[in-house]
Order: C-alpha cells, then structure tokens, then sequence
C-alpha cells in the first residue's frame, strides 16, 4: 500500500531524510521511535506531500505521492492530483489543528462535502457515528476550545477518519497532552488498530509501541537504524544504537505507564 | 500676547462644516470601500507560494505605502488626464486616488491576518486535500477577519484625516470649506481651532472603537 524508496530530504545543507527505505501493507500498524530531531515528523509530512522531498520516492497505493515524470524529468504533480491523494491519506498531529471557528461535527463534515463532495446529510450521518465511536457525541456542537486536549485529540481522529482514509498518520499525537488524558487517545487508537486500519505512527509512547504496533522502525539523525516486530525491537534489539536510545529512553518513561488499553 | 477668540462668529457657519463633514464621510467611505475591493485580494495575493505570483503585488503595496498620498492626488489629478486624456473630477479623484492608497495598507492588514492564523490550521486544511483557494476562503480567512477588524477601523480613520488632502485639488470638504469660511470672516484662529474639534469629533470614535476591540480579542484569546 506504501512503498517508499531512497527517500531524502535536506533544507540546504543539512540532511534530514537520508535513503529512507520502508514498506507498509494493508492492515499493518508500524510505530516509529526515535530520539526529537531525527526526522520522525519530517518522514510523515513526506507521505501527504506537506513536505517535499528531494530524492527517492513515496508511493501510494502504487501512484507516486507529489511527482510525475516528464519527459524523464521530476515535475511537482499538479494541485488536484496531490490534494486527491492527501484526500486518501488521514493525518493526526501533535497538536490536533481542528477548525477553531466550526463545531465538532462541522470539523468532521468539512472534508467529506468540501473536497469528497458528499452529501450534506450522509456526511452528518457518518460524523456522527464516528464521533459516537469515539465517544464524544454529546459535544458534536462545542467548539473545539471547549474541549480537553484528549478530547480534541480523540475528535481530531475522527475527523480524518471521515474521510474515509486507506492509511492513518499519527504525528506523536499524545505528546501535548497532559498525562492523565494520554490513555484515552490511545485507546482510540487501539481499537482502531484491532479494526484493522493501516497505520503509520510517530510516538514516544513505548508501551502503546510495544504492544500494538506490528512492526516498530528505530530512527536516527534521518535514517532508519532497525526495523523489527516490537518484540525483537524492544527486548533484543540488534543495533548498539537502538540499545542506547532504549535504555535511555526506558529508564525514563518507565516508572509511569498509561495503561491505555482499558 | 491675549487674543480675544470669538468663536460665536463659528456660530453662524455651521452648516458650512456640516457641508464639510458630509464630503469628508463621502470621501472616506468611497475610498474605504475602494480600500477594501483592492486590498482584500491583493493581501491574499501576497501571501501564495510563488514569489512570482507575489512579485506585482508587492511593488504595488510597497510603491504605494512609498509614495505620500498628497503626490498621489495631485498626479492623477493632474498628470493622467495629459497622458490618458480622461479626466475625473475633484471629489472622484480624491476618492480614487485615496482608495488605491489605502487599497496597499489594507492589503498589509489582510496579509498579517492570514500570517497570524496558526500553521496548523493551514497544514490541517492541506491533510484534508483542500484546494488553496478554497483553504483560505472556508479556514484561513474566518479566522483571520477577526484578527482585521481592529486595525482596518484604525485604517478608516486613518482615511478620515487624509481626506483634507482634497482640498490640495479644491474639492469641497472640511478643510476646503474653513479655508473658504476663512476668507469671508477672517478668523482663522477660531475657524482652524473648531475644525480641529469637528475632526477629533468625527474620527476619535473610531479609534476608541479599534481599541476597545483589540483589548477585547486579546482577553478571550
């Protein structure tokens, strides 16, 4: 489904994506680790096309994300085709980003009449069982800012799943969040895993890693370092430097755990 | 040095500033909605992706906001007739003249709104497959209006005062009738002092206005 290539990426001088190889298959849900700064973030944006790349390519569902050949030259693709390909692909970030001036419901229906061009009343219908789903029905018309951060989070989830999308992008969507509301955006993720999305997720959480994601990717100043089910990756890892970035990272986190699952 | 002010003498005239204010609110308003139908777009212009695309709205806004707008009227008044042959009269030309000016400080308003909507909420519009255009006009810009109005009213008042200028090119407003009441009952320290009250009259409503709304957003934000 997603088949990226000798993916790199650099602003000027400095390189933040070097050769990046990774393939993701329907239903996989692959979690990328890695100290801030190694280019976690920067690999999604490449996905979607927010960023552009400069080598190497992103393939979608066999189209390649951004670029068209011509005459054996790298063109940027044309708006519509990048923005029905970003359509196809639902992003969650740090941040949650909803429409601050529309409702909960009119940040669900947004995509689906604007860029889907779906019906007014279908598009509710499905909004407002997504947002049953992940149980915030009760706040469909609050406005955003009147919601908790998990809460925020948990509707922006659902807002990219309103567009009916074939792969999900977590950009360390817990990592705003105060402590106590961490659990329940798992959650929401879990159980959108075990329903069989296809996910692609950025995240300091390696707990939730460890026990849902089907493969775990180890990044390191923009290039992956392992790759391996989480497992291997967490209890025998083979890289010296993923064995460091661990205990580093265990040691802290370790002492609390979320325990999103129930 | 005692001088004897005898502002009764104003008494008498008031229509005459009456008459004033109304050119004056007439020239504002033309020129604010002038103001606004340039602007807007150029300000959404300036901010696209293409420095190309950018370019000739930047020397536009930055022509205009280089150049006083006293020499702005005076030359379209006096020089585009010569080369054009086509020729406004007075008050159209100050309006005009006056509506492209704010037209650049406008669209410098415009663009700071839309700078000042959160990247995210840009990058979330984008994640959806929002076309640019229709990304600014359902996210970006109900967000950034809010963040106009305060300035554009000071911008409105701000076009007030400037409309003195037309009396550079005789058109009748406030400056143009006292220079004129002047003339007949040689008083121009009361004639002058009472203009400057009418002014402050007239435009301190708006200031206080934009105020008052900035400090209100900056409370709920």
């Amino acid at each position: 489904m997603l088949s990226i290539k000798q993916l790199t990426k650099a602003y000027g001088a400095h390189t933040v994506l070097d050769e990046i190889d990774l393939e993701i298959a329907t239903k996989d849900v692959v979690a990328v680790i890695g100290p801030s700064g190694s280019g976690k973030s920067t690999l999604l944006k490449c996905i979607n096309f927010l960023e552009p790349y400069q080598q190497g390519e992103v393939r979608f569902e066999g189209q390649c994300v951004g670029y068209r050949e011509a005459a054996g030259k790298r063109r940027e693709a044309s708006d519509r085709v990048i923005n029905r390909q970003r359509a196809r692909i639902g992003m969650v970030f740090q941040n949650f980003n909803l429409f601050g001036h529309m409702s909960v419901l009119d940040n669900l229906i947004e995509g689906p009449i604007q860029v889907l061009h779906e019906p007014r009343a279908s598009a509710i219908e499905r909004a407002e069982r997504l947002l049953d789903k992940v149980g915030l029905l009760d706040k469909r018309d609050q406005r955003p800012s009147r919601l908790s951060g998990g809460q925020q989070q948990r509707v922006a989830i659902a807002r990219a799943l309103a567009m009916r999308p074939s792969l999900m992008l977590f950009d360390e969507p817990t990592s705003a969040l105060d402590p106590e509301l961490v659990g329940e955006v798992l959650a929401t993720m879990r159980q959108l895993a075990e329903e069989g999305m296809t996910m692609l997720i950025v995240t300091h959480e390696m707990e939730f890693a460890r026990e849902v994601a089907t493969r775990v990717v180890f990044m390191e100043d923009g290039r992956i370092v392992e790759e391996n089910a989480p497992e291997r990756l967490f209890v025998s890892p083979e890289n010296p430097r993923t064995r460091a970035f661990l205990a580093r990272v265990l040691r802290h986190h370790g002492h609390h755990n979320h325990n999103g699952a129930r | 040095m005692q001088y004897e002010w005898q502002f009764h003498l104003i008494y008498n005239y008031w229509p005459v500033f009456a008459r004033g204010a109304l050119a004056t609110l007439e020239i504002t308003l033309g020129a604010t909605v002038l103001g606004l139908l340039i602007g807007l777009p150029v300000g959404v212009m300036r901010t696209a992706r293409s420095p190309w695309l950018r370019l000739p709205f930047s020397i536009y806004v930055e022509f205009f906001r280089a150049t006083p707008a006293l020499v702005q009227i005076v030359w379209l008044y006096y020089c585009f007739p010569i080369l054009f042959g086509f020729k406004l009269d007075a008050t159209a030309t100050v309006i005009v003249a006056l509506g492209i000016h704010s037209g650049a400080y406008i669209a410098e308003i415009v663009r700071a709104g839309i700078n000042a909507v959160d990247r995210g909420q840009f990058m979330a519009a984008r994640a959806i497959g929002m076309p640019y255009i229709k990304m600014l006009r359902r996210i970006i810009l109900p967000q950034a209006i809010e963040k106009m109005i305060p300035p554009f009213i000071n911008e409105f008042a701000n076009l007030m005062k400037l409309s003195t200028l037309g009396s550079m090119i005789a058109v009748y407003e406030l400056l143009q009738e006292s220079n004129n009441l002047i003339a007949t009952i040689y008083r121009p320290l009361e004639v002058y002092t009472f203009l400057a009250l009418v002014f402050f009259v007239i435009t301190f409503p708006w200031i206080w206005l934009s105020r008052r709304l900035e400090n209100r957003m900056r409370q709920s934000a």
